[in-house]
């Protein structure tokens, strides 16, 4: 039978329908009976969503600009080669 | 979160690229760099990191004439770093991430009983929304400093999995994992953050 803790260690497994069929009826029958589970399968589903709102990360603004320079000064020496040859 | 590019805007984006259009790259710079970093963030330090980003930027002005769309700009961006940091740790020693045999937290494991029965259940129900949730200032805050203390193999891999509509294959493909071994990445990162939260429900302390 499927114990809490057994629960508790795929519990992301289940939320991101990654059990197999038979795994997943056994969580399905232990939610029926766990309260203390139901809350957990709850809790780490809004963990998860709260962590996606909020998992890009924020890029720094000179980190972009440095970036963009770059792609700016290889487009332009690209531009400039292409002149050549043509 | 940066909003998805759609396909045709996609198609049109890459149109720009290939012609070599300077604001095209600024928005591309914008749209995709955020994921690139969590890529090369889970192979390199911080600083290698940017400035391996910053390299493929411009390996991208010559590679994208190549591009025929059939993976997606994102994946295609993604698997050019990934392939950088990987030649680039080929020459140095290159640190595996760590294999878990164990899947459950132990400040988690901690709370069943012999039998496997919780001896210490989460107490309250995290019922509201996402988005409510996310209002709570002090709790966005306590959230932000969690997540930037997760390993870097953890937090790239929950990123890039939610960035890649949980495809788990492109993600193993990009970060060179086992399909096993991303599952758990995941499942510990979000029980960290399961941690996090009830503590702060429970003392208002992040
Ligand atoms: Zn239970």
């Amino acid at each position: 039978m499927l114990m809490c803790r057994d629960l508790a260690t795929i519990a992301s497994d289940y939320i991101d329908g990654e059990l197999s069929g038979r795994q997943n009826l056994s969580v399905k029958m232990h939610l029926l009976m766990c309260r203390d589970c139901q809350t957990f399968i709850g809790n780490l589903r809004a963990s998860s969503e709260l962590m996606n709102a909020h998992s890009s990360r924020k890029l720094s603004n000179e980190f972009l600009r440095r970036i963009d320079e770059r792609v700016a000064r290889a487009l332009a020496e690209k531009k400039s080669e292409n002149q050549n040859q043509s | 979160m940066a909003t998805p590019v759609h396909l045709e805007t996609e198609v049109s984006l890459i149109d720009a690229l290939k012609r070599g259009d300077s604001a095209a790259y600024e928005t591309a710079v914008r749209e995709y760099s955020s994921g690139m970093l969590a890529v090369a963030r889970f192979y390199l330090d911080p600083s290698s990191a940017e400035e391996i980003v910053q390299d493929c930027w411009v390996t991208v002005i010559d590679a994208v004439q190549k591009f025929e769309g059939r993976s997606g700009l994102k994946t295609w961006l993604h698997r050019i770093v990934a392939n950088r940091c990987k030649n680039r740790l080929r020459t140095a020693n290159r640190e595996v991430p760590t294999e878990f045999s164990e899947s459950l937290e132990p400040e988690l494991a901690n709370r069943f009983n012999a039998k496997g029965r919780w001896n210490l259940p989460p107490q309250l129900q995290f019922h509201d929304s996402a988005d409510t949730l996310m209002e709570n200032g002090a709790l966005s805050d306590c959230l932000d400093k969690h997540l930037s203390a997760l390993p870097e193999t953890q937090r790239s891999a929950l990123m890039l999995y939610e960035a890649h509509q949980r495809k788990s294959e492109d993600v193993c493909n990009i970060l060179d994992v086992s399909a096993s071994n991303l599952r758990v990445l995941l499942h510990r990162a979000r029980q960290k953050i399961f941690l996090m939260v009830e503590t702060f429900q429970e003392t208002g302390e992040c």
